[in-house]
Parts: C-alpha cells; sequence; structure tokens
C-alpha cells in the first residue's frame, strides 16, 4: 500500500519500499516510517550567535544535531554532503535516542538543543520526542529550517520549540522554484505560525548576487516582516559563498548587504544584521532609540554585553525584545 | 620427554585418531554457527507521524 506523507507541502506519493522526496521517509510495508530518527549524522556544540540567534539566549552552547536528509534541494547547500543524502550514504551515522541526546546536552554543559544543519523537518518525530524529554529537563529547543512545512505539524511542534531561524531564502516564488526547488507561500505561512505561536522567532536572508539582490524586492521583504512578524523581528542578512552546483557566481559584495541592511532599515525593522562577513557594524545590536551598543560581536564572539539584566537599554531604558535569560 | 617426541612416538592408529578428534573438536562449533537459521538483522524504524494510506490505481 502506497502512503500519502503530509509533512511538508510536497505531500509525496510514496509507494512501497519507497522513500519520499526527502530520501528519509519511507514507506516499509504501507507504514511511513521516520529512518532517521535517534540516527543523528552530525552532532557539535555551537555557539548561539551561529544558528544565528543574537537575541535569544546570548553568549550560550548549544547542542547541535541533525540527520541526513532534506526537503528542499538548494543549488547553494552548504551541507549537501549531509542534506542530499539519505541515511545509507552516509560515513557518519550515530545512535542517540532522545534520553541519550538530553544527556549528552546536559554532559557538555549546552542550555539548548538546535536541530539544525540540513532540515529538521524530515525528521520531525525525532525533534518532537527529543523537544518534550529537552524541556521538562530545562533545556531549551532551537529550530533551525527553511520552513517548508504544512501548517499542521508545524503547529503541533510549535508547542516544545523555544527559537526559531527560519530562512527567506528570496521574496520571490520563481527563485524557491528555481534555486531550491520549492515554493514561497508555505514558507511566509510558517513564519506567521512561529510567531502567532510564541516562538521566539529571528528570519535569515542569503543574499546571492544576481539571483535575489534586488533592493525593491528586499524592501518589499523588509516591509512583509514589518506587517506579518513585527517590526522588532530580527533579520540577518547572510553572505553568500560559491559552493555545490552554484560556483558560477563571486561571494556577495559588502557593499550589497551594506545596502539591503539599509533598505530593510528604512522599511521600519528594528534589528538588522549581516553575518558572515568578520568585524561588521551590522553584527552587533544596538538601540533603535538612541543607537547605544548593547552587545557587541566579532565573528560568533561576544565581546560586550551592556543590556540591563532584565533586557533593557543601559541608556534610555528601552525594553529590547528577545529572551535574555 | 619432551611432549612432542611423546606425539612423534605413538602408533599410528593413535596420532591418526588423535589428529580426527582435535579437527573435529574445533569444527564442530563451526558448524553450530553455520546452522543457525540466516535472518537479517532487523532495525527497529520509528514510525512517522502525518501520513495516510493511498490506494494508487490508473
Ligand atoms: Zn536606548
Amino acid at each position: 500500500m502506497a502512503v500519502v506523507c503530509e509533512l511538508c507541502p510536497r505531500e509525496c506519493v510514496i509507494p512501497e519500499g519507497e522513500a519520499g522526496d526527502c530520501r528519509v521517509r519511507v514507506n516499509i510495508g504501507g507504514r511511513l516510517r521516520a529512518s532517521t530518527y535517534g540516527r543523528p549524522s552530525a552532532m557539535h556544540i555551537d555557539p548561539m550567535e551561529k544558528k544565528p540567534l543574537y537575541h535569544f539566549h546570548p553568549g550560550s552552547s548549544v547542542f547541535s544535531i541533525a540527520t541526513a536528509g532534506c526537503n528542499l534541494h538548494c543549488l547553494n547547500c552548504q551541507n549537501w554532503q549531509l542534506s542530499q543524502r539519505g541515511g545509507e550514504e552516509m560515513e557518519q551515522i550515530y545512535r542517540a535516542d532522545p534520553p541519550q541526546l538530553i544527556e549528552l546536552a546536559r554532559e557538555n554543559g549546552c542550555e539548548s538543543i538546535a536541530y539544525t544543519y540540513s532540515d529538521p523537518i524530515v525528521f520531525y518525530e525525532y525533534v518532537q520526542d527529543s523537544s518534550e524529554l529537552a524541556r521538562q529537563a530545562g533545556l531549551h529547543n532551537v529550530f533551525i529550517t527553511a520552513g517548508y512545512i504544512n501548517k499542521k505539524p508545524l503547529r503541533q511542534l510549535c508547542q516544545v520549540l523555544d527559537a526559531s531561524n527560519t530562512d527567506l531564502k528570496a521574496f520571490d516564488d520563481r527563485f524557491y522554484r528555481e534555486v531550491n526547488g520549492g515554493t514561497l507561500k508555505p514558507v511566509l505561512d510558517a513564519l506567521v505560525t512561529f510567531r502567532e505561536q510564541g516562538v521566539w522567532l529571528e528570519v535569515t536572508n542569503l543574499v546571492i548576487p544576481t539571483l535575489n539582490d534586488d533592493l525593491s524586492m528586499i524592501r518589499r521583504m523588509a516591509k512583509w516582516i514589518r506587517d506579518e512578524l513585527g517590526e522588532d523581528t530580527p533579520l540577518h542578512f547572510s553572505r553568500f559563498h560559491p559552493q555545490y552546483r552554484m560556483r558560477n557566481l563571486p561571494p556577495t559584495p559588502g557593499e550589497t548587504l551594506d545596502r539591503a541592511r539599509k533598505e530593510a532599515m528604512d522599511a521600519g525593522l528594528r534589528f538588522v544584521y549581516v553575518g558572515n562577513v568578520l568585524g561588521h557594524e551590522g553584527n552587533s545590536t544596538y538601540c533603535p532609540q538612541d543607537g547605544t551598543l548593547l552587545i557587541g560581536r566579532v565573528g560568533f564572539r561576544i565581546t560586550e554585553n551592556n543590556l540591563t539584566p532584565d533586557g533593557r537599554c543601559p541608556s534610555c531604558d528601552r525594553p529590547i525584545p528577545g529572551v535574555w535569560q | 620427554m619432551m611432549k612432542r617426541d611423546r606425539y612423534k612416538r605413538m602408533n599410528p592408529g593413535r596420532r591418526r585418531f588423535l589428529t580426527v578428534l582435535m579437527g573435529m573438536l574445533t569444527f564442530l562449533p563451526g558448524l553450530g554457527v553455520a546452522a543457525r537459521p540466516h535472518e537479517p538483522r532487523r532495525l527497529s524504524l520509528h514510525e512517522a507521524d502525518f501520513y495516510h494510506p493511498h490506494d494508487l490505481k490508473g
């Protein structure tokens, strides 16, 4: 018996013995199996800033895991060795059921677990069960995703998530179809769902020269974020590096990122960052009211944190949105 | 007298008997392993949420 997977907008019809488009959700005897449950292929301890999450427990360590598989197929994937393979193609598969994962996170002094690197949507059940246990153990759950997921499963998962950084790859459906093998609408819906469900949300936009660096599109994207997610939503512009199947384009010029940042701030967003550029002023957090440097960053390192203990600007007392402790 | 010399000086019938006995003692346990039913190792796979059966027709 074939099955229809309802997890993501692809809604793959999967014949017996085969896998969905993600390669890791497999129909065995008419039952859909999450084949990478408890079997991560990547485990690292990262700083929260690397996710990137700038307004969520700054400076803390995150136990970060991923399994094989992904439901998008970006031509410029950074982690294609992980995401564009099924479990059977991985050199490395660890065994870590949810209780062991929580134990590992604690042993390594991490306050949070991040489901990341590939797209954790495809190991949904593993995220769900681990997150429930993690929460009971006092750990936070961080979901780093491209947001290509159906509403019902996402709403359910939001009950146990604390924060997400979601990629908004472009404000253009054609871009999604041509570069990522997806569509825009479900991603916008996912962003709204995170916001509605009270999950702390930051958005990342990777700026690729000639493909999605058009300033009028960036302006429209920023306005949409302002109107639908709120002006306090942090937006990270990230620098593209040629890799995987997109080696024909140069790295994003610094001026492009500067212009994108200015455009988004002019559109009314209060916290706009530039990532992947060492020492850029856009790495740091400033008070939107008086420009005071609140959190200084160089790379993933925090150089100073001037926020008051309750998350306010030390000069003007403006509350700064985020989950600070 | 060395063990090896004693073995060499045994009569050929007894020597042959001991050789066959040692051979069987090392071979038989192997037969036991081979005789075990040859089942593939089963990995338990977690059942997914959010799917429904679908009749492929036409
Ligand atoms: Zn201030």
